[in-house]
Parts: C-alpha cells; structure tokens; sequence
C-alpha cells in the first residue's frame, strides 16, 4: 500500500529541486521552464489529497509567479494580493480537474485576486492615462513603475496579461470576465494617449 | 550610435516565509497560527527555532523528545501525552515544516528592517473532521499558543546570554 507521504517522495527527482534546501535568493525559474509536467501533476494529485509536504512544494513552485502577477497590478499591496491569492489558489486547489493546466488556472485566480485586492485598497491614483501603452513603446520600456502608477487596476491588468503573459484580447477578456471590446477600448489609441501623457 | 533601452523592470510583489506560513494556515481547517516580533535578529531567533532536538521540547508544551535522522528528514516525535509519530521534515533558513500522519506543524521566521524578526508557528491536524474539532477548541488552545510564543523567546533571550 502507499502512503501519501510515499507518494510525494515518489514524484520524479530529476529537474529543479521545489522544496528541498531551495534557498530564497536562489533564481526563480519561469513556470513553464523550469519544471517537468510529470512533476506539476503528480504535487498537483498529492497536495488534492491532503499531503501538506506537497502543498508546501506546489506552494514554492506557483509563487514566484503569483508574485510576478501581482506585483505589477497591486504594486505597494502586492504582497497581500500574493498572499490572498495563494490562499485563494490553495483553498480551490481540489476544483482544480487538469493538474497540467495549473499555471493557466492559477494566472486566472491571481490576476483576479490581484485587480479585486488593488481596488479594494483603493490607495493608487486617479488614473492619468486612460489606456494601456503600446507594445514596444519606449517609455513602457524605461520606466515600468511609473507607467503602472498611472493606471488603474484593471488596466495594469490588461498590460501585465499582455505584455508579461502574451494573451490576445480574447483571452486577456475571459479572464478578466470583461467584454472583448472592453479591452479593446483600454488598449486602442494607446500611444497616442501615452506619448500625449509623458510629454505634459 | 543608437542608445540601447535597458531591459523593462516589472514589479514582483516581495512574500517571505511568514506570509507563506500564514497561507498554510488558511488552507487547513483548523489550523492555528500564533506569531511574534522576536526583539533579536533572524540569526539567533533561527538557531532556536532550527534546534528541534534542543529546543523544541522546550517551548511547544506536548513535546517531550525530538530524535531526527542523520539526514534531518525525518524525526520520531515523543509527547508527553499519547503523541509517538514519524514526521517528515522541510527545514531551510526561515521555514520549517512537519508532518506526520495526522498531525503538522510549522515554524516561519523573516528578518524586519529593525532588526528583530518576525517569528510565527503553526499547529494543525491533517484531516478535515479533526481540523473542525481544532476550531471549536481554539479559544481554548490560543492561550497555550500564546504561552509557546513567551517561552520561545525566552530561550531566544537565554541563548544570547
């Protein structure tokens, strides 16, 4: 018979280490990179049933990405947006149906905790630019923060799904539960607006 | 000679181990977190905190013996009461964390930029119907938590001395 615990330790131990003696400085590997699927599924199907050595790994394996996500939506309220989307990410964990779908499933749930989070904080600016800057546009390249200072939560939204995560207006729409032409709207005239934005 | 654009630098929102702890205690039904600002610096507060053999007997009040393997994996865990169990061990710089079959617990420190250190630790049990029972004797376990938390500093306190 197998033991839960035997199960974790039977998960593949090649690739990078997920818990073990991973120390905090170390290099955080993109989510898609980094880890064997093998590995994702089998922490996914441990941790589901109830083994909290798994859950701690899949803890260190999605945070760094949750953080990533939240960071430039929520900015100063990024680490509670990381810490109650993890919770989120984590209280859900069993309605989670294709393990190998699980960043997909946890960008959903962090982008959302993180716009819901930035907005109930209510501590960013009134919005100076009303749409997302344009790929490659110069000024989104030198100075990142200060163009997510200027956006609201939904919008750093669209630009962090964009820009960060390549989704199309379509996906970026499903997940945000907006209206394609919604998004559409905060990414149109786009530099135009910036350009006007930064040259004031 | 055009001027290169360095490279974008996106926010990542900062989380520590405490948070991380914190996250676990959320998700277990049940689960108990207590923590602390320790006035010491991570170093020594982590000494304590890291010695299970040590000092857990100490300050966590069911424990009687910690015996650890060689490679610190694993450890037999003898209570004072009817607790014998086998606990798989996650312990690096700042987290700890152990299971056995029914019960876990876990230890989280992160250094503040006043230098003392934020200490919490967590006890749960693993199963659901369990974790409900825990709930509703929390306001009876708190003071206990709350009584760990002064001990360990203590032994924060005596080992500086």
């Amino acid at each position: 018979m197998t033991t839960v615990t035997e199960s974790v330790r039977n998960v593949p131990a090649s690739g990078p280490l997920l818990w073990v003696n991973r120390k905090e400085t170390a290099v955080e590997p993109t989510p898609t990179q980094a880890v064997e699927p093998a590995r994702i599924v089998a922490l996914v199907r441990a941790a589901q049933r109830g083994d909290r050595l798994a859950v701690s790994g899949l803890l260190e394996l999605v945070t760094p990405y949750v953080r990533r996500l939240c960071g430039p939506i929520a900015l100063d309220d990024g680490p509670d947006a990381t810490q109650e989307a993890l919770i989120a990410v984590f209280r859900r964990l069993r309605q989670l149906e294709e393990p190998a779908a699980l960043f997909g499933w946890v960008r959903a749930i962090a982008v959302r905790e993180a716009v819901r989070h930035a907005q109930r904080a209510g501590r960013y600016a009134p919005a100076e630019l009303t749409e997302v800057p344009a790929p490659g546009d110069p000024q989104l390249a030198a100075d990142i923060r200060d163009v997510l200072d200027r956006l609201t939560p939904e919008h750093r939204a669209v630009l962090v799904l964009r820009d960060l995560e390549g989704m199309d207006e379509r996906q970026t729409a499903e997940l945000l539960g907006v209206a394609t032409g919604t998004v559409k709207s905060r990414l149109s005239r786009a530099r135009l607006s910036f350009r006007r934005a930064w040259q004031q | 000679m055009t001027e290169q654009t360095a490279p974008a630098s996106w926010p990542v929102a900062d989380f520590d181990p405490v948070r991380r702890l914190a996250v676990l205690a959320a998700t277990v039904p049940g689960a108990a977190l207590h923590q602390a600002v320790v006035d010491a610096p991570f170093d020594r507060v982590w000494a304590v905190a890291a010695d299970l053999e040590g000092a857990l007997p100490h300050w966590l009040p069911d424990i009687r013996t910690v015996r650890p393997s060689a490679d610190g994996t694993e450890a037999l865990v003898v209570g004072h009461s009817r607790l014998r169990a086998r606990f798989d061990i996650e312990l690096r710089p700042g987290w700890c964390l152990m299971q056995s079959r029914f019960v876990l617990g876990g230890m989280a420190a992160h250094p503040e930029d006043d230098g003392t250190t934020r200490f919490a630790f967590l006890g749960a049990f693993r199963f659901p119907a369990i974790g409900l029972l825990a709930t509703v004797l929390r306001p009876a376990t708190a003071p206990l938590g709350e009584r760990s938390l002064r001990r360990f500093e203590a032994l924060v306190r005596e080992a500086h001395g």
